[in-house]
């Protein structure tokens, strides 16, 4: 490959309990603080959500995750956003990753349209000055002009989650994440939406798309990552899992 | 460690002021007094006690007027219990964008604590009118609220950092808060002054680091007298220590908040 690495996971393995913390104690958190843990052991409350996973996001390149739910496809993109550490394994990221926030998840919605422009439009890592100056764009692309000073607690689904694309595409991040974003949304936008992802692929910029929409996924990606049992390969297509 | 904080949020300086933005805006938007909210919470709580302690107990506790003696002490108390109030909850409030995105999870709690400064800053302006009404004789010692400030500032941030954190993991944190706050209230000089205290019960109270800071601020502001340099040393040690020990568990603790809140 020629393209440059920007993200690589190596052999990574993530370990999830499956019951939440109510039953672990103190008495066991400092226990466990204390003793070297070994790893690799699995206690009968644990599974492994990831096994063995290795992956490279190319620069330019458009990444398409597809698999049955539960299978780790989100806590990938957790990773890659480090948002999460894996329990053994490496992963490398090398430049700003901006994630798309699930709809409305960075909004407030006591506030305006447009100040949650500016809250989410930070949250991702733009910068001030940068939003002020792509304000006008931003807008434009998510065709809210009218409501854009209106509290967001009144807007429909459709228009959170057009709100929040149109930001996330307007990042100057090198590598953009969409977690299932264009299921709720009309088909023109939609329309709109892989336009734009083409343009951002064009410039340069490096995304993963996770999504169950097959025939979408196979007009933009350009690598396939088939995520199932636990673990990633590369396919040549998006096919029937 | 007082180092790697500043340049760890440095990078995230304008996450941090816009969410701090954010929360005045929110807190403010659909509320007819907005501002006001801040000087009406020490205002009324030193008029409950300027009455019950000069016509139910008839108590007098100090020279002057109990009116500057309630509010000197209730300003750093309210800055301490509001920032505790805004930034144990904060981390498990924001789960969505903890589970979703990196920044360094501190900027939350202290957003809330920088909220409570400004806060704290809109009830000063109140407290220079009550000091010239009151003609009271200002010395150049007003000039240690500066340090003892700072002193309250970092002790806040190092309780509210360890607190929250453990909120994560615990919500035992969130259910006591109303409580331990209110107790300690009552171990800080707030509504009485250790001047009478015998020694040894003297000691027990500055356990409580806030015992150090109410009193020398009422001190240094109403009476004119300075703070003694050994004791806020001292005290300067131990607040260093325990927010060196507070942020580090912040730090341990943090990589796991996603898998766990």
């Amino acid at each position: 490959m020629s393209s440059e690495c920007l993200v690589e996971l190596k052999d990574v393995w993530k370990k999830y309990p499956y019951k939440q913390m109510f039953h672990r104690s103190i008495r066991e958190d400092i226990v466990n603080v204390l003793k070297p843990k070994n790893n690799l052991d699995l206690k009968d409350n644990e599974f492994w959500a990831l096994k063995s996973v290795n992956l490279q996001l190319l620069r330019g390149k458009c990444v398409c995750f597809f698999g049955p739910n539960g299978a780790g496809k989100t806590t990938i993109l957790k990773l890659i956003a480090s948002v999460t550490y894996p329990t053994i394994g490496e992963v490398e990221v090398k430049e700003r990753v901006a994630p798309l926030i699930e709809v409305g998840a960075g909004f407030h919605p006591d506030l305006t349209g447009r100040e949650n422009v500016y809250v989410n439009g930070t949250i991702i890592g733009m910068h001030i000055k940068e939003i002020k100056e792509k304000m006008a764009d931003i807008i434009a692309f998510s065709e809210l002009e009218k409501f854009i000073d209106m509290p967001v607690k009144k807007y429909s689904s459709g228009m959170y989650l057009k709100l929040g694309f149109s930001i996330a595409v307007h990042s100057a991040s090198e590598i953009i994440l969409f977690d299932e974003i264009l299921s709720v949304s009309d088909e023109l936008f939609q329309k709109k939406c892989v336009g734009k992802i083409k343009e951002l692929k064009a410039q340069g910029k490096t995304m993963v798309l996770v999504s169950h929409n097959k025939a979408l996924l196979n007009e933009i990606g350009d690598q396939f990552v088939l995520i199932k049992n636990n673990t990633a390969t590369y396919v040549n297509t998006v096919y029937e899992y | 460690m007082l180092i790697t904080m500043p340049s760890r949020l440095y990078k995230y300086k304008e996450l941090f002021f816009i969410f701090v933005w954010r929360e005045f805006t929110v807190r403010y938007r659909q509320s007819l007094i907005g501002a006001l909210w801040a000087i009406l919470q020490p205002l009324s709580m030193m008029a409950l006690f300027t009455f019950i302690f000069s016509y139910v107990m008839k108590v007098k506790m100090a020279s002057y007027s109990p009116v500057l003696f309630f509010y000197a002490g209730l300003m750093p108390w309210i800055f301490f219990s509001s920032s505790l109030n805004y930034s144990i909850p904060s981390l498990t409030n924001h789960y969505q964008l903890i589970t979703k995105i990196y920044f360094p999870r501190e900027i939350l709690p202290l957003s809330g604590i920088t909220v409570a400064f400004v806060d704290y800053l809109i009830a000063s302006t109140i407290f220079i009118f009550f000091l010239i009404i009151y003609k009271v004789h200002i010395t150049w010692n007003i000039l240690w609220v500066v340090p003892l400030f700072m002193l309250l500032f970092f002790f806040t941030v190092a309780v509210s950092i360890f607190l929250a954190g453990l909120n994560v993991y615990y919500r035992d944190v969130r259910l006591a808060t109303g409580f331990l706050i209110q107790l300690w209230f009552f171990a800080t000089p707030v509504m009485y002054t250790i001047d009478n205290v015998p020694i040894n019960m003297k000691l027990l109270l500055f356990l409580n680091p806030l015992t150090f800071i109410v009193e020398n601020m009422r001190r240094c502001i109403v009476e004119g007298r300075a703070v003694v340099g050994w004791q806020f040393v001292l005290v300067l040690i131990i607040i260093s220590v325990f927010v060196f020990f507070c942020y580090r568990f912040f730090i341990k603790i943090e990589r796991a908040f996603a898998d766990v809140i």
